[in-house]
């Protein structure tokens, strides 16, 4: 058994190894003197690594299943504002209370979840098309030509993307969902297009990509084919990151009053009301649909660390 | 050799420049492109009662009739000889309006960065020599906890309990009315750069502790223990001192980072910086101030960015030895 161990164990070690191919100066490989013996051990599991991503993806699960099926566990239209019964804190009828303009907090909770998942999940895609092309084309490209997209991304990258995505979403008009789920897609896709840069330099030098280059294959067949299957497992921490800070910036800029309005119910346009809220001192407006956001971000974070992989598997030599 | 460093000076200093152009550029095309009246930031209400021929006076007035690279030329000229312009909602001079509020935005990021530079550090460093012990472990989640949640949000929650609850701080503002001694600037920016702080501490904290330990896994710490240094002089004087350069370039990256979320958190304690400047040009066109504003922070961007390579090349030899180095530098989700 143990024997089995190991062996699981040095496989995923050469498997994390290929992608950060060390080479001395003169562009050739070190030679291998000796290998450390940690290595051959096998590793004792963290029991905080582990156990995080489970706890994390059942929550994520619950808070997902809970949106999708809202139908069925709301009974109180959430856009229907009972104005006899505003600012009502919870009680029996209205287990989250009632907002400043009088809907359930309950029922929007449900529903604004699947506005602010949906807009996470959409613009998680886009700014991945984005960052794929982008970081393909950079890396395939002349030195020249690389350093002059490098230094434009690096120059958008530069304005905080939340102004950025102010400014474009006045281009685009009054917000809805869709428009809204473009623009943050397209500030937040700089981060990525560098890692993917950086990969693709790595690969495209392999004898496959040539191979492929030379029998005549085009751009996105070789990027689709032989190009995104080695960076996807490296990228996929990125993407579920990119989710979770899409979702942000939703809250964020709908927050603000320049994203979703508030008759469109988002867990951020919810959250648009709080100034009022302040003012009333009625707390579960503000703390309850803030909470929800908050733990699915931290559910995405989570996921997203366990994807990242563990650090070295190998023993600290303090 | 000296003329050679001399060469590549004035290199940088050029790229700095011309990607400050270059950003001037992108935020004008985007800015101009975008729908919306900018006379009425002008005019304020009046602009819907204008007639066709005020209309065009007005615009032409405030040069906005003509195609948008000569309006950019125009500006540029202007800008070259430090004038960027009339705020077109406040009918005074951007700058003006700009150096009104500049201190109060570079009090609040600038002490909120010194003090995530630092705090990241020694954070970073105490989770780091408790690896995988019970305080490494609950500072770790708790750290990833904090971080998860949305400045704005955070903020709501301070002046919830702080300033409605407790009565203890002031909700909004940077001073006072009447009243502007430092203790009570300092009151008024306690909440503010609290929320700075926590909300990305432990981000680069994070970043530090894993560096860290990666670093201790290598094999020239094994064979300085053989050699009998310490524990902290290991860490101290080896394992820190080569972490210290992609630290020094993933806090450049978070410059944008850090002013971003300064501004978040400006425009909800309504504390007169930048930030609400910047959201208020946006939401009524005043183009003359999104402009400089957005070019301001981009360019302080920039030109950290060029510093950080500048002291990274200083204190690590092995960049400066290769003129180009590739930058494998650690990409991260900001």
């Amino acid at each position: 058994m143990s024997s089995l161990r190991n062996k699981i164990v040095n496989k995923s070690q050469s498997e994390n190894s290929v992608g950060r191919k060390v080479l001395l100066k003169d562009g050739s490989e070190p030679e291998i003197l000796f290998k450390n013996k940690a290595e051959n051990k096998p590793v004792v599991k963290s029991r905080f690594g582990r156990k995080a991503p489970l706890a994390a993806a059942v929550v994520l699960a619950i808070i997902i299943a809970g949106c999708i099926f809202s139908d069925l566990i709301t009974t109180i239209d959430p856009s229907y504002m009972d104005l006899s019964k505003l600012d009502l804190a919870p009680c029996a009828g209205y287990i989250f209370g009632t907002d400043t303009m009088g809907r359930d907090i309950y029922s929007m909770i449900w529903y604004g979840g699947r506005i602010s998942l949906f807009i996470g999940i959409v613009s998680a895609l886009i700014s991945t098309l984005i960052a794929v092309t982008i970081g393909a084309l950079s890396g395939s490209a002349s030195d020249r030509m690389d350093a002059v997209i490098m230094r434009i991304t690096d120059i958008i990258l530069s304005i905080p993307s939340l102004p950025l995505a102010i400014m474009l979403q006045a281009m685009m008009g009054a917000a809805n969902v869709i428009s809204l789920s473009v623009v943050i897609g397209a500030t937040n896709w700089m981060n990525m297009a560098k890692l993917i840069r950086t990969e693709v330099r790595q690969l495209r030098d392999t004898e496959y990509v040539i191979a492929a280059r030379n029998m005549g294959g085009g751009f996105f067949y070789v990027l689709f084919k032989h190009l995104a299957p080695n960076f996807i497992p490296s990228l996929m921490f990125m993407i579920v990151m990119s989710i979770r800070s899409a979702i942000a910036s939703e809250s964020t800029l709908s927050f603000l009053g320049m994203g979703l309005p508030l008759e469109q119910i988002s867990w951020g346009s919810m959250l648009s009301l709080s100034e009022k809220a302040l003012m009333t001192d009625s707390w579960w407006i503000i703390v309850i649909p803030g909470a929800f956001l908050a733990v699915t971000l931290l559910c995405f974070t989570s996921l997203g660390n366990s994807l990242r992989g563990e650090l070295s598997k190998r023993h600290s030599q303090l | 050799m000296h003329k050679q460093k001399l060469i590549k000076l004035i290199k940088r200093i050029l790229i700095t420049f011309l990607s400050i152009a270059l950003l001037s550029l992108i935020v004008f095309y985007i800015s101009r492109l975008a729908p919306g009246d900018p006379l009425v930031s002008y005019f304020g209400e009046r602009a819907q009662k204008l007639t066709a021929e005020e209309r065009s006076l007005a615009l032409s007035k405030l040069g906005l009739d003509q195609p948008i690279a000569v309006q950019y030329i125009r500006w540029l000229q202007h800008a070259l000889q430090g004038d960027f312009g009339i705020s077109y909602k406040y009918k005074i001079p951007v700058t003006e309006l700009i150096s009104d509020r500049i201190g109060n935005t570079l009090i609040l990021g600038g002490i909120g960065f010194i003090l995530i530079f630092f705090g990241a550090l020694i954070l970073g460093f105490f989770c780091a020599w408790h690896e995988d012990k019970l305080t490494d472990r609950v500072i770790c989640t708790f750290g990833t906890v904090l971080g998860c949640i949305p400045e704005f949000w955070l903020s709501l929650i301070f002046i919830l309990i702080f300033a409605v609850t407790l009565r203890v701080l002031p909700s909004s503002g940077a001073y006072s009315i009447g009243g502007g001694d430092i203790a009570d600037r300092i009151r008024h920016l306690i909440m503010p750069l609290s929320v700075v702080v926590i909300d990305h501490l432990w981000y680069y904290s994070y970043m530090v502790r894993n560096k860290l330990v990666s670093e201790f896994r290598a094999d020239y710490v094994l064979c300085a223990r053989a050699k009998g240094l310490s524990k902290a002089q290991i860490i101290t004087r080896h394992c820190l001192r080569n972490i210290m350069p992609s630290y020094l370039s993933i806090m450049a990256v978070a410059v944008p980072h850090i002013i971003g979320g300064t501004y978040i958190v400006e425009s909800v304690f309504a504390y007169p910086g930048l930030g609400t400047l910047i959201y208020e040009s946006a939401r009524y066109k005043d183009y003359n101030l999104l402009m400089l504003l957005c070019i301001m922070t981009g360019a302080a961007v920039i030109v950290c960015g060029e510093l950080a390579k500048l002291i990274n090349e200083r204190i690590d030899p092995r960049l400066r030895k290769s003129m180009r180095f590739t930058e494998d530098e650690e990409v991260d989700e900001l």
